[in-house]
C-alpha cells in the first residue's frame, strides 16, 4: 500500500469514526447532555467518563453529542460555498471576455471585505441557529474558491473538445453542466473537503466566542465555558482538552484526506519531453 | 513607476473602501429592528419610547435611507465612526489606540512566518519527496489543521503553567504598576502570541511556496540554467526561488485576512490588550458601532496590505509593466 | 577526431504503464567540425538523445552505454565534473524558446551568466561580451536588447538568444534541439541560416523534423524511428537515394514530393513490436520482418542502414 493510499484510508477511517458517532449519539451517550446528572466539576470516573462541568452536566455526553454541530456547520459551510464559488467561477471562466473581467474585478473588491468581522457582527445581531450560522459562514466564504475554479475551466473551456460540443449546437447551460463541471469535479471535491475543515474549526471558534447556538451542544462553546470557568488555571483538563482534541482530529483527518487527493491532481513535475 | 497605475491602484483602494463602508451600512439598515434599539432593550426592557427615539436621532436611525448613506459615508471618511456604548469614547480613536498592540504582534509575526516559510517551502519543493521533504511537510500539514484558539490554550497550558518559561497572559507583569515600563517585560509577555501566530500563518505560507516551487521546477527555463553548467544553490536561488516567490506576494493579502480573524482568538486566549480582545468584548457586550468600527478598519488593512503587494509586485515580475501601461 | 561517440546507448524511464524505452541500441559518432542531422518523428526520442548527452534526464532515468567527449566517457562522470562540461564544453539550444528563458531576468543577464560562471569574468565584462553575442546571432539593437526581457522578445529574437546562451563560452560541441518550431517561414530562415554558420565552426548534433532545414546545414544524416537509428548516412546519398522505408516515407511525404503520408502510426514506446519496429507501416515487409529483429549494416563507407532488404 502506497503512503498515500495509506494517508486516504486512514483520514477516510477517522472520519468515518466521526460520522459514526455523531448518528449514533444518543445510543452512545449514558446521559442526556443537558440534565443534571450528579455533582458539580466532578472529576472523571467510572459513571462519569470525562467528569462533569459547571453545571454538573456530563461532559462525555456533550463531548458525544457535540460532534453533531461540528459535522453539521461544516457540511452546511462547505455545501454552500464550494457551490457557489463553483457556480460563479464557470461562468467565468466559460464566458470570458467582459463577463469574466467584470467578475474578477467584483472579486478583487469582495476580497478586500474581512468576512470574518462581518460574520461576527452578523452572528451578533441575528443570534442564529446552527443552521444559518453554517449558511452565513458558507455564504461569507464562498469567494475563496473561485479563482482556482476558474483558472481551471479556462483552461479547459479552451480544449477542443468543447467547441465540438458548441458547433453541435449545445446551450451554453448544457455545456457548462454536462462538458466543464464533470472535469472539475476532483477539483471540487478537494475544495469541499478543504472547505468543510475550515468551517468546522471556524464554527467551532463561533462558539467559543460565545456565539454559538446555546439549544445545540457544541465543542466551541465547552471548550468557552471550560476557559471561562479558569480550566487553564484549576487545571480542569477533563473539561478543556477533549473538546479541543476531538475538533483537531477531525480537522487532521480532514485536511490529511483533502492533501492526499490534491496530491494526485496537481500538475507534477513535468516529465523530459522525449 | 507610472503615475497612471499608481492612481488606478488608489482609485480601486477608495472604491473597495466605500464597499466595506456600503455594506456594513446595508447589513445594519436592514437587520430587523435597528441596533440602537437593540442595545437599549438589552440593557433595560422598560426603557420608554422618547429614549429610544433620542437616540436613534443621535444615531441618525430616523433619516431617510440615501441621506442617511451619504452622511454615513462622509462621516466614515472624516474619521467620525460613531461612539462605542460600553466604553463610551468614539470609536475611531480606540480602535486606532489598540491597533498598535495587535500590530505589535501581527507585524512581526507576518515578518517571520513569510521569510521563515518561504526559506522552508522553497528548500522543501527543491527537495521534494526526500525524507527530510516528507517529515517536514507531514509536520506542516499537521500544524495546518490545528484551530488557532486550540493551538493558544495548548501553548498557553504547556509553556505557561506546565513549564513557566511565559507569563500567563496579559503584556505586563504587575511589578510594572512599581517600576514602570520595561520592554524586556512586554517582549516577554508577547512573545507567546507571536510564536503561536508565526507557527500558525507559517505553514500556510510554507505550503504556498512548496507548490509554487514544484510548478517552477517544472518550467523549461530550469533545464535552460542546468544547461548552462550552473551549480545547483545557483539556480535555486537565482531561477527558481524568484519566480516561486511571485505567487506569494499576492497572498500576504490574504494572509492579513487570516491573521486578523485569528488574532481575535489569540489576543483572547492572551488576554492581550489589541483590537482581537476588543473585539471579543464588543462581542460580549453587544457593542454594535464598536464592532462596525473593527469591520472597516479591517476592510483598511486589507486594503492597504492589497495595495503593498500591488506596489511590490511589479517590482518583481518585469512582465506587468506591460499592463501598467494601459 | 570523433568529438562524440555514442556506443550502444539505452534510455528508458520507469513509469506506471511500464518502461518507456527511448532510446535502444544507438550508436553514433560525430566527427570534429561535422554536423549530424537527426531526423524523425515527434516522440521517436530524439531529444532524449540530446538530453542524454547532456544527462539532462531525470534522475530515475535508466541508461546504459557509453557516451565519449573527446575520449571522455561522459555517463561515467560524477555530476560535479558533468557540470563543468556543461556550458562550456557541451552547449545546448533548447526546444521551445518561449518556454526555455527565465522571465524575470533580462535577456542579457541570462546569457551573461554562464560567461560568469565558466570565464570567471565580472559582471561589467560578462555584459558587454552578452551584448556581443547578441550582435554576433543579429539581433538589432543589440546593447538595448540585452537589457530586456524575455517577453519583449519576438520569437525568432528568442531563439536567436538561445542560441546566444549555447554559444556564449565556446563550447566545441553544440546540441541544436528543433530549434525552428513553432516560427513562421520567413523567421525559420533566418535561424537556419544563422545554424549554418554556427555549424561551419562547430560540432553540431542538429535535431529536427523539417527536413529542408536538415539538409541545408548537416553534412550527415541518422534518422530516428521508435528509439532507434535506422538509417545513416552523408545527407546528399540519404536524402537522393533512401534506403530504408521510412526514409523514403519521411522524404514523399514534403509538399514538393507529394506530401503522402506514412500509413500508421509509430509504435508505443513502452509496448514495442518484436522484429522490425516499422514492419507495421512498412509496404514492403516480409516475413522475417515480423521474426527478426533487423542489425545495422554498412553499405558503404558513408551510408547504414538497418532493414532486411539489405541482408
Amino acid at each position: 500500500m502506497s503512503k498515500k493510499n495509506l494517508a486516504m484510508r486512514v483520514s477516510i477511517a477517522i472520519f468515518a469514526i466521526y460520522l459514526l458517532i455523531a448518528l449514533f449519539a444518543p445510543l452512545l451517550t449514558p446521559y442526556d447532555p443537558f440534565i443534571i446528572a450528579g455533582g458539580i466539576y466532578e472529576e472523571p470516573s467510572p459513571e462519569h467518563l470525562l467528569g462533569t462541568n459547571d453545571l454538573a452536566q456530563d461532559i462525555f455526553s456533550q463531548l458525544i453529542y457535540g460532534t453533531r454541530a461540528t459535522l453539521l456547520l461544516g457540511f452546511t459551510g462547505a455545501i454552500l460555498s464550494v457551490s457557489i464559488g463553483t457556480a460563479i467561477g464557470i461562468v467565468s471562466g466559460y464566458y470570458g471576455g467582459r463577463v469574466d473581467e467584470f467578475i474578477t474585478r467584483t472579486l478583487d473588491i469582495v476580497m478586500t471585505i474581512p468576512t470574518f468581522p462581518l460574520l461576527l457582527v452578523m452572528m451578533m445581531f441575528f443570534t442564529p441557529g446552527i443552521y444559518v450560522t453554517g449558511i452565513l459562514m458558507g455564504l461569507l466564504g464562498s469567494a475563496r474558491g473561485v479563482r482556482v475554479i476558474r483558472s481551471q475551466v479556462l483552461s479547459i473551456a479552451q480544449m477542443n473538445f468543447i467547441t465540438g460540443v458548441k458547433v453541435m449546437g449545445a446551450s451554453d447551460l448544457y455545456v457548462m453542466a454536462k462538458h466543464v463541471l464533470p472535469n472539475l469535479l476532483s477539483l471540487v471535491t478537494v475544495q469541499f473537503v478543504f472547505s468543510a475543515q475550515h468551517f468546522m474549526v471556524m464554527g467551532i471558534g463561533l462558539g467559543f466566542l460565545g456565539l454559538g447556538d446555546s439549544n445545540v451542544i457544541d465543542w466551541g462553546q465547552m471548550i468557552d465555558r471550560a476557559y471561562q470557568n479558569g480550566g487553564v488555571i484549576n487545571g480542569l483538563w477533563w473539561w478543556l482538552i477533549p473538546p479541543g482534541m476531538a475538533v483537531t482530529f477531525l480537522s487532521l483527518s480532514l485536511a490529511l484526506f483533502g492533501y492526499s487527493m490534491e496530491d494526485e491532481i496537481n500538475p507534477r513535475m513535468k516529465l523530459t519531453r522525449i | 513607476m507610472e503615475a497612471r497605475y499608481l492612481f488606478k491602484r488608489l482609485c480601486y483602494c477608495g472604491l473597495a473602501f466605500i464597499a466595506s463602508i456600503t455594506i456594513i451600512f446595508l447589513l445594519l439598515h436592514f437587520m430587523p429592528g435597528d441596533y440602537v434599539t437593540f442595545y437599549l432593550l438589552e440593557i433595560s426592557r422598560t426603557t420608554p419610547v422618547e429614549v429610544i427615539e433620542h437616540y436613534q436621532h443621535v444615531y441618525g436611525l430616523d433619516q431617510p435611507f440615501l441621506e442617511h448613506y451619504v452622511n454615513y459615508v462622509v462621516a466614515v471618511i472624516q474619521g467620525d465612526w460613531g461612539y462605542s456604548f460600553e466604553y463610551r469614547v468614539p470609536v475611531f480613536p480606540l480602535i486606532g489606540q489598540k491597533l498598535w498592540w495587535t500590530l505589535m504582534i501581527m507585524v512581526p509575526s507576518l515578518i517571520l512566518s513569510t521569510i521563515i516559510g518561504a526559506v522552508a517551502g522553497a528548500w522543501s519543493g527543491w527537495k521534494r519527496g526526500t525524507k527530510g521533504d516528507m517529515a517536514l511537510l507531514s509536520s506542516m500539514l499537521f500544524f495546518r489543521a490545528i484551530p488557532s484558539y486550540w493551538l493558544a490554550i495548548m501553548g498557553l497550558l504547556v509553556f505557561s503553567c506546565l513549564l513557566g518559561w511565559f507569563p500567563l497572559g496579559g503584556y505586563m507583569s504587575i511589578n510594572a504598576l512599581f517600576s514602570g515600563y520595561d520592554i524586556f517585560d512586554i517582549i516577554h509577555h508577547a512573545a507567546l502570541p507571536i510564536l503561536t501566530t508565526t507557527l500558525l500563518s507559517l505553514t500556510g505560507t510554507y505550503y504556498l511556496m512548496r507548490n509554487s516551487m514544484l510548478m517552477t521546477l517544472g518550467e523549461d527555463y530550469i533545464t535552460t540554467a542546468r544547461a548552462k553548467g550552473l551549480k545547483e544553490s545557483v539556480i535555486l536561488r537565482k531561477h527558481a526561488a524568484r519566480n516561486a516567490l511571485l505567487p506569494m506576494v499576492t497572498m500576504i493579502a490574504m494572509q492579513c485576512a487570516h491573521l486578523m480573524a485569528g488574532s481575535i482568538f489569540i489576543e483572547t486566549i492572551f488576554s492581550w490588550p489589541g483590537m482581537g480582545m476588543l473585539t471579543f468584548n464588543a462581542l460580549n457586550m453587544r457593542d454594535v458601532p464598536l464592532l462596525q468600527g473593527i469591520f472597516l478598519m479591517g476592510a483598511l488593512i486589507l486594503i492597504a496590505a492589497n495595495f503593498a503587494a500591488d506596489m511590490v509586485y511589479p517590482l518583481l515580475d518585469p512582465r506587468v509593466e506591460e499592463s501598467m501601461h494601459e | 577526431m570523433d568529438i562524440i561517440r555514442i556506443k550502444n546507448l539505452n534510455a528508458g524511464f520507469p513509469t506506471k504503464r511500464g518502461l518507456v524505452r527511448a532510446a535502444t541500441s544507438v550508436d553514433l559518432t560525430i566527427r570534429e567540425g561535422e554536423c549530424l542531422g537527426l531526423i524523425g518523428e515527434s516522440g521517436c526520442g530524439k531529444t532524449v538523445l540530446g538530453m542524454t548527452i547532456m544527462r539532462l534526464l531525470q534522475p530515475n532515468t535508466i541508461i546504459s552505454g557509453e557516451i565519449f567527449y573527446k575520449g571522455q566517457n561522459l555517463l561515467a562522470l560524477k555530476e560535479e565534473e558533468m557540470r563543468k562540461l556543461r556550458g562550456k564544453e557541451l552547449g545546448m539550444i533548447l526546444q521551445n524558446s518561449t518556454t526555455s528563458l527565465n522571465p524575470v531576468l533580462s535577456v542579457g543577464d541570462q546569457i551573461a551568466e554562464g560567461i560568469i560562471l565558466h570565464e570567471g569574468l565580472r559582471k561589467k565584462e560578462a555584459r558587454e561580451k552578452a551584448t556581443e553575442l547578441l550582435e554576433k546571432v543579429q539581433i538589432k539593437n543589440a546593447a538595448v536588447m540585452s537589457k530586456r526581457y524575455p517577453h519583449e522578445f519576438s520569437g525568432g529574437m528568442r531563439e536567436r538568444a538561445m542560441i546566444a546562451i549555447a554559444l556564449a563560452c565556446s563550447p566545441s560541441f553544440v546540441i541544436a534541439d528543433e530549434p525552428t518550431t513553432g516560427l513562421d517561414n520567413r523567421t525559420m530562415k533566418g535561424v537556419i541560416s544563422l545554424l549554418a554558420e554556427v555549424a561551419k565552426s562547430k560540432s553540431m548534433l542538429f535535431i529536427t523534423h523539417d527536413l529542408a532545414a536538415a539538409f541545408e546545414i548537416c553534412d550527415t544524416i541518422a534518422v530516428m524511428y521508435a528509439g532507434e537509428i535506422v538509417e545513416w548516412g552523408d545527407v546528399d546519398e540519404v536524402f537522393s537515394a533512401p534506403l530504408h522505408p521510412y526514409t523514403s516515407g519521411l522524404l514523399n511525404s514534403l509538399p514538393e514530393r507529394g506530401f503522402i503520408a506514412i500509413p500508421g502510426s509509430s509504435p508505443s514506446l513502452i509496448d514495442l513490436p518484436g522484429g522490425c519496429r516499422f514492419k507495421e507501416r512498412c509496404a514492403c515487409s516480409e516475413e522475417r520482418c515480423a521474426r527478426a529483429h533487423p542489425l545495422m549494416k554498412e553499405i558503404s563507407s558513408s551510408h547504414k542502414v538497418r532493414c532486411h532488404r539489405y541482408d
